[in-house]
């Protein structure tokens, strides 16, 4: 496949939605759908994160994807975030999972010199 | 089979009583009668599927265009759905290669087509058995492909950054023949070495 004949538009098999408008209704259910549920997450899953705070990470989680132009791609990515609501509606997530969405834990990189060989890495 | 014996001769017994059992049956309608004529003239309803009956009109028409082809736009990229982490999307390199011919007796064979492998990651020397440990999940992916063309869009399409290696395995053909042991001007003489 040529570099024109992969940029150019192609004739797909749709997913979910047969355009952008469509798609976009679906990401705003499930926006919703999360928005709302947020208060119970906080009081069920006992995460040290007030309702506020999640719903900045809630709208961080969706506005990192909104330069998608693929409607396939938008469709898979509500099918996964519909999956992901589900698994923390029914409790199959546990409270690290929840927090992993705030990656807090995930301690950065050493840049300096002693840093790195305090902590055994080249 | 006695019991339907019996139930045969008590059947023969009570017929009168038993004759609304056989009218409950009807053949009589046009559909099934042997007059052709008539059961061509017979208007029937319009079939309805099931999986269509209770739809509004927009959805039949939505389910209709689902079966067909929409339109997108731009270079296909499957890196944000494709699982892969992206701490493993963004800072691994790939290298795409034909393999080189074995030294051993496999020789040219299970050669002839291009490689994609990942950069390498740390490899450690497990404390237990000695063993060597590695905390990358790429490391032992291999993908063949016919044509370096398949594997540098197959790169493109996950989002990761590659580079292809060409091999220069192609040695220059050189002619021979009988006449050159006898040649007075090139150092392929073999008579008189």
């Amino acid at each position: 496949m040529s570099q024109a004949a992969k940029t150019a538009a192609r004739q797909v098999k749709p997913i979910l939605s047969l355009n952008k408008e469509e798609a976009r209704k679906r990401v705003l259910n499930l926006y919703k759908a999360w928005h709302r549920q947020l208060p119970y997450i906080v009081k069920q899953y006992d995460i040290p994160k007030n309702i506020p705070q999640c719903r900045e990470k809630l709208r961080e989680e969706f506005t990192k994807y909104n330069n998608i132009q693929d409607v396939r791609v938008v469709d898979m990515l509500i099918i996964k975030g519909q999956m992901e609501l589900k698994e923390v509606v029914e409790v199959w997530k546990q409270k690290g999972h929840i927090m992993t969405y705030f990656k807090e834990s995930q301690e950065p990189k050493p840049k300096d010199f002693i840093s790195k060989f305090l902590a055994g890495v080249n | 089979m006695a019991l339907i014996m019996l139930r045969s001769r008590a059947l023969t017994l009570c017929s009168n009583n038993l004759k609304w059992t056989s009218a409950t049956i009807s053949t009589s309608a046009p559909t099934f009668s042997d007059d052709v004529n008539k059961a061509v003239k017979q208007k029937e309803p319009k079939q309805v599927e099931n999986n269509i009956a209770l739809l509004n009109p927009d959805e039949v028409e939505h389910k209709q265009k689902m079966k067909g082809y929409i339109t997108v736009e731009g270079a296909p990229d499957v890196s944000l759905i494709s699982g892969i982490p992206e701490e493993h999307i963004k800072g691994r390199r790939v290298r795409i290669y034909e393999p080189p011919k074995n030294a051993m007796q496999s020789g040219t064979n299970n050669i002839g087509h291009w490689e994609m492998e990942f950069d390498n990651r740390e490899r450690w020397e497990n404390p237990l058995m000695g063993w060597a440990s590695t905390g990358d999940p790429l490391s032992n992916m291999k993908i063949q492909f016919s044509t370096k063309e398949d594997a540098m869009d197959y790169c493109a399409k996950n989002g990761w950054e590659y580079f292809v290696q060409e091999s220069s395995h192609d040695k220059p053909f050189k002619p021979k023949n009988y006449g050159i042991n006898f040649s007075w001007n090139k150092r392929t003489r073999t008579s008189t070495k």
